[in-house]
């Protein structure tokens, strides 16, 4: 489920059945102008790709809305907030709370975080909507949604 | 002479001149606009009801297998291009079916033989309903209704897929 209000409504209705959560963190910058075009397809790769995970799984599923972060910010500052955020979805009650990255930074604060860390490496395209990069990130989210499935 | 001008005034005269032309002003603005606004209403049904999901007939086996293709959503002025699937397979007496693979449950994606230990079944990850073969939803688990059918149609050898047929609750 996706945080709309129709998808919401139906999670409400079935609250028992959900206990998954993942959110999507994507940094952003204006200051390395060299490095735009590998801070945007972060975002719009990640889009695709959470949308996706989503679908497959959406009746246990509730994807949490973007998460944006200054990409040379304050990680420990970040982690805090995302603790916070970890928090309120936790006594709902959620079981998993994933955090999906593309930003291998995260990778040195994993343990300062309460969610499970999920970094994927990311890759930049031209052509987001070309089927064999349609058919390359079906296949990494069959991977995920395994990975997924492995916490159940 | 004085009479003929009494039956139509200088005042009344212009009165309607001014209603007349007002009214074409007012009707040359207006049309547009309610053109504009009704111009989805206007153009013709899509041909796009039915879409080659880029499989030949005889590549369809009597095993379920996954097609994944996009179609093109006209939502008023909002174009997009959602994905969809289906699970397409011969039945015994050769017919093809085409399964939406969207759980009657809570909606997720269900799998042929996504687990193990339900052989010839199609399972759903999330809360372990299940489906038989023909789409048919197994008692005891958490779907109330059988899997949608496609409206499907065969031209040149490749399959072609419509919209998804809900079934009633079995």
């Amino acid at each position: 489920m996706q945080w709309t209000k129709k998808d919401m409504e139906l999670y409400l209705g079935s609250k028992e059945y959900f206990d998954t959560a993942i959110i999507p963190i994507i940094p952003f910058q204006l200051s390395q102008e060299a490095n735009i075009g590998k801070s945007t397809s972060k975002r719009e790769v990640l889009s695709v790709f959470v949308t996706e995970i989503e679908r497959e799984l959406s009746g246990r599923l509730l994807l949490i809305p973007n998460y944006y972060y200054l990409e040379f910010g304050d990680k420990d500052e970040e982690a805090k907030r995302l603790n916070n955020w970890t928090e309120e979805i936790s006594k709902q009650p959620f079981k998993h709370v994933f955090i999906l990255t593309f930003d291998a930074g995260w990778k040195r604060h994993e343990k300062d975080l309460d969610a499970n860390l999920l970094w994927l490496p990311g890759f930049q395209t031209d052509q987001l909507n070309s089927t064999e990069i349609l058919q390359m990130i079906r296949g990494q989210v069959a991977d995920v949604v395994e990975l997924i499935r492995s916490y159940w | 002479m004085s009479e003929e001008k009494q039956q139509v005034s200088r005042r009344q005269f212009l009165n309607y001149t001014l209603t007349g032309v007002g009214g074409f002003m007012a009707a040359g603005l207006l049309a547009p606009m309610l053109r504009m606004a009704i111009d989805p209403v206007l153009q013709p049904p899509s041909e796009g009801e039915f879409v080659n999901v880029g499989l030949a007939v005889e590549d369809i086996t009597t095993t379920p297998q996954r097609v994944d293709w996009k179609i093109k959503q006209v939502d008023g002025w909002y174009e997009s291009e959602p994905g969809r699937t289906a699970w397409v397979y011969k039945d015994d007496n050769g017919d093809i079916i085409a399964l939406s693979p969207i759980c009657t449950h809570l909606g997720c994606v269900v799998s042929w033989e996504g687990s193990e230990d339900h052989p010839n079944q199609f399972f759903c990850p999330c809360h372990d309903g299940r489906y038989t073969k023909d789409g048919v939803n197994v008692k005891g688990t958490p779907p109330l209704a059988p899997l949608p059918t496609f409206e499907q149609k065969v031209e040149n050898g490749m399959l072609y897929l419509g919209k998804a047929i809900p079934r009633k609750g079995a």
